[in-house]
């Protein structure tokens, strides 16, 4: 069976996110002034709106309150979020996929019953991790293998005998670090190799937050700098430690997962959409410009780009949502994410400039939402690790070997 | 083939260099930042640059310019767009419109506008052609219809004429003294019959400049809205024949912008050549686990890559220019402005590909990145590659 038909869910959840960013974010989202500003303010109304509509904890499962999308439904959810707006998209994305991982997967009965309630019943309660590795030396770039442990900025140490931790230090570029009410964050704990993962509130005395104004070449949504001082952190706040490996299940949520592209995916939707719609309307050389072969060929090749890309996106997500169509071998044994992130950046950032050449000197101009398609296009290309280093991901994968 | 430059075409890089080092360079981004797109020209920059005769490059000798030839202009444009591409192009958007003046202008106009335009450091010209209905229309205008391209009317009033219309996207709109406009003088006729070449002060009665437009890059070179409400132009001012416009425009006879062609390919290379700087400078001092970037493989092959297009560049460009120096006119210049997009792209592209193997992205090389997008409007869009395909098929 190869079946490529979503389900009734699936196809409602598309339709009620893709009303809503037509009347509550495009609007707000694409307003002349906001374009042309150099600060881009996050859309906060259309966010809570988002909220009780039920995407900022649509991945939590079922019996913990939320919708239980699978990958698929999130990707297709994210996709027309970023069609309206990114910065919404990659911040509802963080807080549902961290809600699914931290409730469904990561918490005792007891961190839940203390977390949930609240996360359900507050619109503006979102979640944030501070778990990528710091420097130059590891996550960014091409020696992805670095260590670890000695890249951390946030340390801790046990005190007396109810097992207070004592955090000190700073994560920055942290992903929705000024909305957060609960953060995931890798510690370093001196004379052990692991990091600990710990739950630290929003509001636990020691805990600052200093927004970043050049977050935005880096990833979408809003981030900052958290720093921790002295921060006391109750014992019964770590991660079970004994848990599955934590830091594969937490790379869902870093840049350039099958969700970012997604996003990406978004963008360049909405830069499609706007391309076809103004070659309908201006006429040049004495007819509409869709129908100049130029321009027409150019308007095939985006919606081949976006087309693609979207597939190559859906694939991915559905291998996560079902590893025994890798099993079965209905799927191929590839690492199909990182492929599509190889594709996805280049494809979606190519068609966003296509798409900006078909309208001519408007293209660039700041009060049109072209520019800003290809920049945010550009971000999503350049998040966490890039194509290149992502391709050397994937030849380890490939045949087995890890690079020294 | 010789390709040593002259003692002279030596001097004037150097002068340009040395100019876009300590002068432009230091401002570059902290122009790029700013927000109004009114207030991104830095007037002291560009009349100290005047001073050094960037302004008036390309005026002939016999009327008090520098007369600089092709190649001396393409190595001045490179090592200003070094600097910074939207400043370069501020200078050189001078040198095209003079170009222009002392092809097409008589004696009596060149006496009336090219002295003040000497005189004045601030004297910057413009050119206005696009308006808000017909871009692509005036660039590749479409045979025996006379609805397409320019809209600006003209209308014969004894010794004046009278505008009405208005002009968008012109470069200096609303800086420059002086401007080549593009006018309808016959609205039955199409374009290349029916439309007449003006030069219109900035202080012609009936004009103002209207709205200033906020681009993504490129921002310290200003494109601006042309209101015209009844503005008077004296007859004296017409350029050639009326209704010659698309006859006695252009500088070159053969067809074909000669300068602005070159222009772009030029100040590309400058681009490409502060992208490779900058690349090669990460991939020597960034290093990751105590192991310099450019020992790894994939930055190696990236280095190359910027280096090969932009020598590619450099040669191509060169050769238009010495082509222009012996007046031999061919669909190069066309193709090398085409050209030009797809490298200044790339190697923008692949610098900020280095910068984010480095885990810094950099706002420079961003930037870098974004003045590049313009290119694909200007020099490498549809019509533009059309318009160089049809001179060498025809």
């Amino acid at each position: 069976m190869y079946n490529l038909q979503l389900t009734q869910e699936q196809l409602q959840f598309r339709d009620v996110v893709r009303d809503f960013v037509a009347q509550d974010v495009r609007p707000s989202a694409l307003k002349s002034d906001r374009l042309e500003s150099f600060d881009r303010p996050l859309l906060i109304d259309a966010l809570d709106k988002a909220s009780q509509i039920g995407l900022r904890t649509m991945a939590v499962s079922e019996e913990n309150g939320g919708a239980a999308a699978d990958s698929l439904t999130r990707c297709i959810v994210l996709e027309e979020l970023a069609a309206g707006d990114p910065d919404i998209s990659a911040v509802l994305s963080l807080t549902s996929n961290l809600g699914h991982l931290l409730f469904d997967r990561l918490l005792n009965p007891a961190q839940r019953d203390r977390f949930l309630p609240e996360f359900l019943s507050d619109d503006h309660y979102h979640l944030s991790c501070g778990c990528e590795e710091e420097g130059n030396d590891t996550r960014l770039g091409i020696l992805y293998h670095g260590s670890s442990l000695a890249a951390r900025v946030a340390s801790a140490a046990e005190q007396g005998l109810n097992k207070q931790w004592v955090v000190n230090g700073a994560k920055q570029n942290v992903l929705n670090a000024p909305l957060a009410r609960l953060f995931i964050v890798s510690v370093a704990v001196p004379g052990r190799q692991q990091p600990v993962f710990m739950l630290i509130p929003r509001d636990t005395p020691g805990v600052s937050i200093n927004p970043e104004t050049k977050f935005r070449l880096r990833r979408h949504g809003v981030g900052g700098q958290v720093t921790f001082t002295n921060c006391h952190v109750p014992g019964d706040h770590l991660i079970d430690p004994s848990q599955a490996d934590l830091a594969a299940l937490l790379a869902s949520v870093e840049p350039g997962s099958v969700f970012d592209q997604a996003i990406d995916l978004g963008i360049g939707r909405a830069a499609y959409e706007a391309a076809v719609e103004y070659a309908q309307i201006r006429v040049q050389g004495g007819k509409r410009i869709i129908e100049h072969q130029a321009i027409g060929t150019k308007l095939a090749e985006i919606a081949i780009a976006v087309d693609l890309a979207r597939a190559a996106v859906w694939r991915a997500a559905h291998a996560g949502d079902h590893p025994e169509a890798t099993a079965d071998g209905s799927l191929p044994n590839l690492p199909l994410d990182l492929i599509s992130r190889c594709f996805v950046g280049p494809a979606v950032y190519r068609a966003t400039k296509d798409a900006a050449e078909v309208f001519g000197a408007m293209g660039v101009m700041r009060d049109m939402p072209l520019h800003k398609y290809i920049s945010d296009s550009l971000v999503l290309m350049h998040s966490g690790n890039g194509v290149s280093d992502t391709k050397l991901r994937i030849a380890e994968l490939l045949a087995g070997y890890k690079r020294s | 083939m010789d390709f040593r430059l002259t003692e002279e075409q030596l001097a004037w890089q150097m002068k340009a260099r040395k100019f876009a080092l300590e002068e432009i360079r230091p401002v570059s981004l902290e122009r790029d930042r700013v927000a109004d797109p009114q207030q991104t020209f830095d007037w002291e920059l560009f009349k100290k640059g005047s001073r050094l005769g960037f302004r008036t490059t390309a005026v002939p000798k016999e009327w008090g310019g520098h007369g600089l030839d092709f190649v001396t202009q393409a190595l001045i444009m490179a090592e200003l767009a070094k600097g910074d591409s939207a400043i370069s192009k501020a200078f050189s958007q001078c040198w095209k419109w003079s170009h222009l003046i002392a092809a097409v202008c008589t004696d009596e106009q060149k006496t009336r506008f090219l002295r003040p335009f000497l005189a004045d450091d601030t004297f910057v010209l413009g050119k206005g052609i696009t308006e808000p209905s017909g871009g692509s229309d005036n660039r590749l205008p479409p045979d025996n219809d006379p609805s397409a391209g320019v809209k600006l009317r003209g209308v014969r009033d004894g010794d004046f004429w009278i505008l009405n219309g208005e002009k968008a996207f012109i470069a200096n709109g609303n800086i420059a003294k002086l401007f080549f406009l593009d006018v309808r003088t016959n609205p039955h006729a199409p374009l290349r019959e029916g439309v007449t070449l003006f030069l219109v002060p900035r202080d012609t009665p009936g004009f103002r400049p209207g709205k200033v437009f906020n681009k993504s890059g490129w921002r310290f070179y200003q494109n601006a809205e042309m209101i015209f409400e009844n503005a008077r132009v004296p007859h004296a001012n017409v350029i050639g024949e009326v209704n010659g416009a698309y006859k006695k425009s252009s500088g070159d006879t053969s067809g074909g912008d000669i300068f602005g062609d070159l222009e772009l390919a030029a100040n590309a290379l400058g681009l490409c050549e502060a992208a490779c700087e900058q690349g090669i400078g990460v991939a020597r001092t960034a290093k990751q686990a105590g192991k310099p970037l450019k020992e790894q493989q994939i930055v190696q092959l990236k280095i190359g890559r910027m280096y090969m297009l932009t020598e590619a560049l450099r040669s191509f460009v060169l050769r238009v220019a010495c082509e222009h120096d012996q007046k031999i006119h061919t669909a190069n210049a066309g193709l090398v402005m085409n050209f030009s997009t797809e490298i200044i792209q790339e190697v923008s592209e692949l610098n900020m590909e280095i910068c984010g193997l480095a885990g810094s992205m950099d706002s420079a090389a961003e930037k870098l990145v974004r003045d590049s997008f313009i290119w694909s409007h200007l020099a490498g869009d549809a019509v533009q590659r059309m318009k160089v395909a049809r001179r060498i098929i025809r």
